[in-house]
C-alpha cells in the first residue's frame, strides 16, 4: 500500500509536461547515440549533462532525463550488434552472437523486434523489483565481500567456457587473453605501472570501448574485404522487413529468464550490464540449446542478453541509489551528476527526497513504454540499412567509429590501439577464436584481480577466506553443477547428432 | 598450419607476459602484490597455447593475394587517417578516409568522394556541434 | 532505391552543415576548456563541472566551459599532455589536489611542479577515520591502542592504493600513536570511499580512512562512526565529531581542491584565471556548491599558492620517504 502511493507521488511527478518532453528527448537522443559504435550510456550520459545545467534543470528533471537516455543507449547499442555484427557498446556484445547470424539469414526484423521487447521485459521487470525490493537488496548487497565477487567473477568465466560450438580451449584461451589485457596499465593497489612500456598513454590501460570497436568493427571490415562485391549482399535479398509476432512471442520464456539472471547481476555493485547480458545467455544456451542452434541465429540468443543487459542496468540503480556505490561506468556518471546538483545518494536519498526516488522510478516506467513504441516502428527504418551497399555504409560505420573513439580521449594514440585491435580480432576471428570471452576479459579482468587482491588482504595472505563465506561457496558449487551439467549434455546431444560432432 | 603458428606466437607472447610480471614489486604494498596474478594468468595461457600447438584443431583457410592486397590498403588508409587527423583537420582527413575505404570497397570513385565530403561535415556538426564533443575542425598545418 | 535516397540525403545534409560550420568553427577554437584527468565521476571531475558551470553563470568566461575528462595515471596523462602539447593555452585549466601533489612528490608524473602554473586553491575536502556504527572502537584512542598492540589485527581501507594519500593520513596517525613498523597495519584499496564504506558495513573492513564529503551520508544515517576528523577545527557541517588534534593526535590530513595551467602561459592569461576563480571564489554559488559537496572552502591563489604548492609537495616527499614508500 505504502509503495502505491509512494509510485502515485512519482507518476505525479513524471506526468509534469516539462519531464514528459525531457523523457521523449532522451529516448531518442540515447537510441541515437547507443546506436553508434564507440559511444554508449557513460558517453550519452556525459554528453548530456551540461546540457542540464545549461537549461538549469532541477535534479528530479535532470535525473529523468538522464535516466532515459541512459535506457535508449541500452536499446540503441543492439541495433549495430544485429545489422552489421558491431556492437555499440560492451553489454551488446553478446547480442552479437545470434543477432548477426539472424540477419545474415534475413532475419533481421526479427531479431530487432525481438531485441526490442525482450529489452522491455527486462527493463520493467527489473523496475519492478527496483520498486518492492531496492532497501531490502541494497542491505543485501554490502554482504557482497571481495572474495564473493571473486567468486562471481570465477563463475562468468567457468559459464563460458561453452559459449561457442568450437574447441573449448580457443574459448579459454581467448578469456586469458582478455584477462592479460586488463592487466596493462598502472596498478591500482601499488601505483606501479605494467606492461605500459613506458609509455603514459598506457598508464591508464586499454579503454575497453576502443578495443571492442576495434576488434569488431575493424575486423569486420576485413571480412568484408574477403567477399567479393557479388557475395557481400547475399542478406539484402534474403530480408522481410516486417517481424514475425510467433517467433517474437516464442522467446518469452528466455526473456523471463535473462530480466532474472540480469536483475541480480545489476544488483551487485561492479557486475552490471556486461555481466548480465554473458550470464543469461550462458544459462539460457544451457537450459535451451537442445538442437544446437545457439550461435547460428536463434531467436532466444537475442532474447536472453537483451532481456539480461536491460535489466541489470536497471537494477545497477539501486546500489547508486540506495548506497551511493555505482554498479557501472554509467551510473558513475550519473552519481557524479547527482552530487553536483547537491543531491547525496545514500541510506537516506529515499526518505529525504521521495519525490526525486519515486519520480524517477515511474519515469523509467515509462520511459520504457516509450522506447517500446519508438523502437518498434524504427524496426523498418534500420532494417532498410541492410539495403545500403557495403562500399557506401562500411566507412562511414568505421569513421563513427574512430570519431566516436577520438572525440572522447583526443587522443590519436587510441586509434592506433584500435587499429592494432582490429588486426587481433581479424587473426583471431579467422583462427576461430571468438572475441566475446576476450572482452569479458577485459571487461572483468581488473575487478577480477583486485578482489582477488583485497581479500587476500583482509586475510593477511590467508587463501582461505576465498572459500569462507557462504556466498563465495554457493557460487563456486553452483558453477561446479554447471561445468558438469554441460558436459553431461555435451556428452548427450552428441550421442544423439554424430554428424554434428565436428 | 596457422593455428600452430599463431598459437606458438600466443605461447611466447604469454611466456613474455608472465616473465616479466615477476619484475613487477611493490616495497610497499598488498599482501599478493602486483605479479601474482598476471603469473596466474600467463601460465595457463602457456599450457592452452602449447596444447593447441601440439594438437591443433579447425582450418583456415586465408584470402588470396589480391583480397590480401586489398586489407592491406584499408588498414594503410586507417593509419593514414590516425597519422594525418591532427595536421591536416578534422574534415579534410576523414572525408579522405571514408573516400578511401569506400573505393577500396568497390565503390564508384567520384560517388566515394561525395560520400567522404558528405560524410566528415556531418560528423563533424554532430560531434562538435550538437553533441559538444569537441573536434578541432583546422589542422595544425593550417594553424588550427 | 534505397542507397540513392540515402546518399542525396546526406548531400543535403552535408550542403547545411558546411553553411553551419563555416560560421561556428572560429568560435569553438576559442571556447575556454577544463581538463579534468580522471574519468565522470570524483573530485577532479567535480572541480571542473562545477566550476565551469559557475564561471559561465556568474559570466566569467563567453559561453560553456568544455569540459574534458582525461583519465589515466592518476593524472600522469594529462601533466604529460598538457606539457607536450598545451603549455602556452591560455584558455586551459586543469583541475588537481592533494592527490596530484602527493603523486608528483613520489615521482609518479612525467616532470615536477616547476612544469605547470599553480593558479589556486577554492576548498578542501577533510580527511576522517570512520568505523562501522557497531563497530567495538569508541574513540580514537581505542584503536590506537589495537594497532600499536597488534597492528595485523586490525584491517583498514580507503580510495587510494598503498602510499596514496589515504593511505598516508592513516599511517600518520598510527605514527603519532606510536607505531613503529608501519607496513604491518593492513591496507585495502577500493575505487572510492562510499565503496568502501559499504563493504565496512558488510562486515570486511574494521576501519576507513577518505574524505568526509563523499560518505557524509552514511555520517547522517547512523551507518558509522567517524572517529576523528583530521582538520585543525571542527568541521562546520558535523560540529559533534572530534578533530584528531583534541584528541592528543597531533595530525590534519586536508584534500584541497585546485587547478593549474600550463607552464608557458603568459602573465596576463595566468593573471586572468587567477582573477577570474577569486570572484567565483567568492560567489554566492561556489560557497553554496563547496559545502553541499562536503568541502570547506579555502582560498590561496596566484604567487602564494604556487609557494604553497612547492611545500606541499617537499612535506608529501619527506613524509613518503619517511613511511618507507619510495627510497
Amino acid at each position: 500500500m505504502e509503495i502505491l502511493s509512494s509510485l502515485g507521488l512519482g507518476f505525479s511527478v513524471a506526468l509534469q509536461p516539462l519531464h514528459l518532453a525531457l523523457l521523449l528527448f532522451g529516448c531518442f537522443a540515447g537510441t541515437l547515440i547507443g546506436a553508434m559504435p564507440g559511444l554508449g550510456p557513460v558517453n550519452g550520459v556525459a554528453i548530456l549533462i551540461p546540457l542540464t545545467f545549461a537549461f538549469g534543470f532541477d535534479a528530479t528533471a535532470s535525473l529523468i532525463l538522464l535516466s532515459a537516455v541512459y535506457f535508449g543507449c541500452m536499446y540503441g547499442g543492439r541495433i549495430s550488434s544485429i545489422l552489421l555484427n558491431i556492437p555499440g557498446d560492451e553489454p551488446a556484445v553478446m547480442t552479437t552472437l545470434d543477432g548477426y547470424p539472424m540477419a545474415q539469414q534475413g532475419h533481421a526484423a526479427n531479431a530487432l523486434a525481438i531485441s526490442g521487447v525482450a529489452s522491455f521485459i527486462g527493463a520493467t521487470v527489473a523496475i519492478i523489483g527496483l520498486t518492492l525490493f531496492a532497501p531490502m537488496l541494497a542491505k543485501a548487497a554490502i554482504y557482497f565481500g571481495p572474495a564473493d565477487y571473486f567468486a562471481l567473477y570465477i563463475m562468468a568465466f567457468a559459464t563460458i567456457g561453452g559459449l561457442s560450438g568450437v574447441d573449448p580451449r580457443k574459448t579459454l584461451l581467448s578469456a586469458l587473453l582478455g584477462l592479460m589485457i586488463a592487466t596493462v596499465g598502472l596498478d591500482p593497489a601499488t601505483g606501479i605501472p605494467r606492461y605500459t612500456t613506458g609509455s603514459f598513454h598506457l598508464y591508464d590501460g586499454i579503454d575497453p570501448i576502443v578495443a571492442l570497436v576495434g576488434l569488431f568493427a575493424i575486423s569486420e571490415l576485413l571480412f568484408l574485404l574477403e567477399k567479393t562485391i557479388k557475395d557481400r549482399d547475399v542478406a539484402i535479398r534474403l530480408t522481410t522487413w516486417i517481424p514475425d509476432v510467433k517467433v517474437v512471442v516464442g522467446t518469452l520464456w528466455a526473456t523471463l529468464r535473462g530480466s532474472i539472471v540480469g536483475f541480480v547481476a545489476g544488483v551487485l555493485p561492479g557486475a552490471g550490464a556486461s555481466l548480465g547480458a554473458v550470464m543469461s545467455y550462458s544459462i539460457e544456451k544451457q537450459v535451451s540449446n537442445k538442437n544446437n542452434t545457439f550461435g547460428k541465429g536463434d531467436p532466444r540468443g537475442v532474447a536472453a542478453p537483451e532481456a539480461g543487459n536491460n535489466s541489470a542496468s536497471a537494477g545497477a540503480l539501486i546500489p547508486m541509489l540506495s548506497l551511493g556505490v555505482p554498479g557501472s561506468g554509467t551510473t558513475a556518471v550519473m552519481l557524479a551528476m547527482l552530487i553536483s546538483l547537491n543531491v547525496q545518494p545514500g541510506p537516506l536519498l529515499f526518505e529525504r527526497q521521495p519525490d526525486l526516488v519515486w519520480g524517477l522510478v515511474a519515469s523509467l516506467y515509462m520511459a520504457n513504454v516509450m522506447l517500446l513504441i519508438l523502437n518498434l516502428p524504427l524496426i523498418g527504418l534500420f532494417t532498410r540499412l541492410m539495403a545500403v551497399p557495403t562500399w557506401a555504409l562500411m566507412p562511414l560505420v568505421v569513421a563513427v567509429s574512430f570519431v566516436g573513439v577520438y572525440s572522447i580521449s583526443n587522443s590519436t594514440f587510441d586509434l592506433y590501439v584500435m587499429i592494432g585491435f582490429g588486426l587481433l580480432g581479424y587473426v583471431l576471428r579467422k583462427l576461430d577464436i571468438t572475441l566475446v570471452p576476450l572482452v569479458l576479459g577485459l571487461l572483468l579482468g581488473t575487478d577480477m584481480e583486485n578482489n582477488l587482491r583485497r581479500a587476500l588482504s583482509i586475510s593477511g595472505g590467508d587463501f582461505g577466506v576465498l572459500v569462507a563465506s557462504w556466498i563465495s561457496i554457493g557460487l563456486y558449487v553452483a558453477t561446479a553443477a554447471f561445468l558438469i551439467l554441460s558436459v553431461f549434455l555435451a556428452a548427450r546431444d552428441r550421442k544423439r547428432v554424430p554428424t554434428e560432432a565436428g | 598450419m596457422s593455428i600452430r603458428l599463431a598459437s606458438a606466437a600466443i605461447f611466447l607472447i604469454a611466456a613474455l607476459y608472465a616473465w616479466t610480471a615477476q619484475d613487477y614489486t611493490a616495497s610497499f604494498g598488498d599482501v599478493l602484490g602486483p605479479s601474482v596474478f598476471p603469473v596466474m594468468v600467463g601460465i595457463p595461457a602457456m599450457a592452452l597455447a602449447l596444447s593447441l600447438v601440439v594438437f591443433p584443431g579447425g582450418t583456415t583457410s586465408w584470402p588470396l593475394l589480391p583480397r590480401l592486397f586489398r586489407q592491406a590498403m584499408a588498414l594503410a588508409a586507417l593509419l593514414g587517417y590516425a597519422l594525418l587527423l591532427e595536421p591536416l583537420g578534422f574534415p579534410l582527413a576523414t572525408a579522405a578516409v571514408i573516400a578511401a575505404v569506400a573505393v577500396v570497397l568497390d565503390g564508384p570513385v567520384l560517388k566515394s568522394l561525395m560520400i567522404g565530403v558528405a560524410g566528415s561535415l556531418s560528423l563533424w556538426v554532430l560531434f562538435d556541434q550538437l553533441l559538444g564533443l569537441p573536434i578541432d575542425f583546422f589542422g595544425t598545418l593550417f594553424g588550427g | 532505391m534505397g542507397s540513392k535516397t540515402m546518399i542525396s540525403a546526406k548531400l543535403a545534409i552535408a550542403t547545411a552543415a558546411t553553411v553551419f560550420s563555416l560560421s561556428a568553427a572560429p568560435q569553438a577554437a576559442q571556447a575556454n576548456e577544463c581538463i579534468a584527468p580522471s574519468s565522470p565521476g570524483g573530485g577532479w571531475d567535480f572541480t571542473c563541472r562545477t566550476i565551469g558551470r559557475i564561471l559561465t553563470e556568474l559570466n566569467l568566461v563567453d559561453g560553456n566551459v568544455q569540459i574534458t575528462n582525461m583519465a589515466g595515471g592518476v593524472g600522469a596523462v594529462t601533466y604529460a599532455t598538457v606539457e607536450a602539447k598545451r603549455s602556452d593555452d591560455p584558455n586551459l585549466i586543469v583541475a588537481t589536489s592533494t592527490v596530484g601533489i602527493t603523486q608528483i612528490a613520489q615521482g609518479r608524473y612525467p616532470s615536477g611542479i616547476e612544469t605547470m602554473r599553480y593558479l589556486g586553491m577554492l576548498g578542501a575536502d577533510v580527511g576522517v577515520i570512520a568505523v562501522a556504527a557497531d563497530s567495538k572502537y569508541e574513540t580514537l584512542a581505542q584503536l590506537n591502542e589495537a594497532i600499536v598492540a597488534d597492528a595485523s589485527s586490525v584491517v583498514t581501507a580507503g580510495s587510494s592504493g598503498a602510499g596514496g594519500w589515504d593511505h598516508i593520513r592513516l599511517l600518520l596517525v598510527a605514527r603519532a600513536a606510536g607505531l613503529e613498523d608501519l607496513s604491518s597495519l593492513r591496507w585495502v584499496q577500493f575505487d572510492g570511499g562510499t565503496d568502501a564504506v559499504t563493504q565496512m558495513m558488510g562486515g570486511q573492513l574494521d576501519v576507513v580512512s577518505t574524505d568526509l564529503g563523499e560518505i557524509a551520508g552514511f555520517v547522517e544515517s547512523g551507518d558509522i562512526r567517524i572517529l576523528a576528523a583530521l582538520s585543525t577545527d571542527p568541521i562546520p557541517a558535523f560540529p559533534d565529531i572530534p578533530t584528531a588534534i583534541s584528541q592528543g593526535v597531533d595530525v590534519t590530513g586536508y584534500n584541497w581542491r585546485g587547478l593549474y595551467t600550463g607552464g608557458n602561459v603568459s602573465d596576463e592569461a595566468y593573471d586572468k584565471w587567477v582573477e577570474r576563480l577569486k570572484t567565483l571564489y567568492d560567489s554566492e554559488e561556489w560557497q553554496t556548491a563547496a559545502v553541499d559537496f562536503g568541502l570547506v572552502p579555502i582560498w590561496i591563489g596566484g604567487a602564494e599558492f604556487e609557494t604553497y604548492v612547492r611545500e606541499q609537495e617537499k612535506i608529501m616527499a619527506d613524509i613518503s620517504r619517511d613511511i618507507g614508500i619510495i627510497e
